[in-house]
């Protein structure tokens, strides 16, 4: 088969160009060399100034045809989705946290692991056994959970909510209509979605 | 395809170089779809018979994107029969659509021409014999 035509089949295997296609279109073209050549004339004969580019012939051609096969999409747009899951998982959890800090901030279950986080890691005893601090040192007897406890409690339960805001905020983004068609993958020749209108992947 | 016309036209005014080659580009699909109206041909049929008529496609770039695209387009007909003891061949032939977009281009073109012509008309070149 004729160099340009081998260099064009290329082409259209690297676009996704099915077979059967890119085939007949390889036919055609050798055929059409052939004759030229058979007359006395060459490639450009037929081609034109195209003889000297086959890629960029090879690929006009399929894409003039709408014959290109779905591209790969390149690594960022590939990881967007994980991404935005990501953050939508994490920002949910965290207003979960939130909510439940803020409705649970009088009882017991909730407010034991805030105190300890609140009060920040304790080191391990390397020498000998030293002084043992009580498990929950801020623990007073009488009332439980005093007023001077809620403002720690509501510093926490608004940074949470700010932050799933935020989280939330973004997800919505990335699944509104608008972002996915700017964030769709377009097609590398055209510059054409590859989705048609209204369609979803 | 008027505005397609009228941005060659545009072009090439300012560009000196391959001016010709910039309006050939601007009209070649019609002038593929008015040789297929001579009858169904494959593509190096369509390129003999365009530079036949004084037109050739050397440096125009090759037809069969623009052939790719009539037929996208549903302006022409394809089939595949066996050539002159050669392989079997792609012949296109003209659609009702085809046909209808042709009457059409042509008609778009000699206006476009009339007003050029009205324009360059002014200008008065001496043509050495």
């Amino acid at each position: 088969m004729n160099e340009f035509v081998e260099e064009c089949r290329r082409e259209w295997r690297r676009l996704g160009v099915p077979d059967p296609i890119a085939n007949e279109m390889a036919a055609d073209l050798t055929a059409d060399i052939e004759e030229a050549e058979a007359e006395g004339g060459s490639a450009e004969d037929v081609l034109g100034s195209s003889a000297f580019d086959p890629r960029r012939f090879a690929a006009s051609w399929a894409v003039a045809r709408g014959v290109t096969g779905p591209l790969a999409p390149d690594r960022m747009r590939r990881q967007w989705p994980v991404l935005a899951i990501s953050v939508t998982v994490f920002a949910t959890l965290t207003a979960m946290a939130a909510v439940a800090l803020a409705v649970g901030r009088h009882s017991a279950a909730v407010a034991a692991p805030v105190r300890r986080i609140l009060a920040g890691p304790r080191l391990p005893q390397l020498f000998g056994p030293g002084p043992v601090a009580p498990p929950f040192r801020y623990f007073v007897p009488g009332p439980p959970f005093a007023l001077r406890d809620i403002g720690g409690f509501d510093i926490l339960a608004l940074i949470l909510l700010l932050v799933a805001v935020v989280g939330l905020g973004i997800a919505i983004l990335y699944w509104s209509p608008w972002c996915r068609r700017r964030l769709q993958p377009t097609d590398r020749m055209t510059g054409r979605s590859r989705y048609p209108e209204g369609s979803r992947r | 395809m008027q505005y397609k016309l009228v941005r060659s036209i545009l072009w090439c005014m300012g560009n000196g170089e391959g001016r010709r080659s910039q309006l050939l580009r601007g009209v070649l699909d019609l002038c593929l779809l008015a040789v297929m109206g001579e009858g169904p041909a494959y593509g190096y049929e369509m390129t003999k018979r365009l530079r036949a008529r004084g037109l050739s496609i050397v440096g125009e770039g090759s037809i069969y994107p623009l052939l790719g695209r009539l037929e996208r387009d549903g302006l022409v007909e394809t089939r595949r029969s066996a050539s002159n003891g050669g392989p079997p061949r792609k012949y296109y032939s003209l659609s009702p659509k085809g046909e209808k977009s042709l009457e059409a281009g042509v008609m778009e073109w000699q206006a476009a021409r009339d007003a050029v012509d009205g324009a360059l008309d002014l200008v008065k070149v001496e043509v050495t014999p």
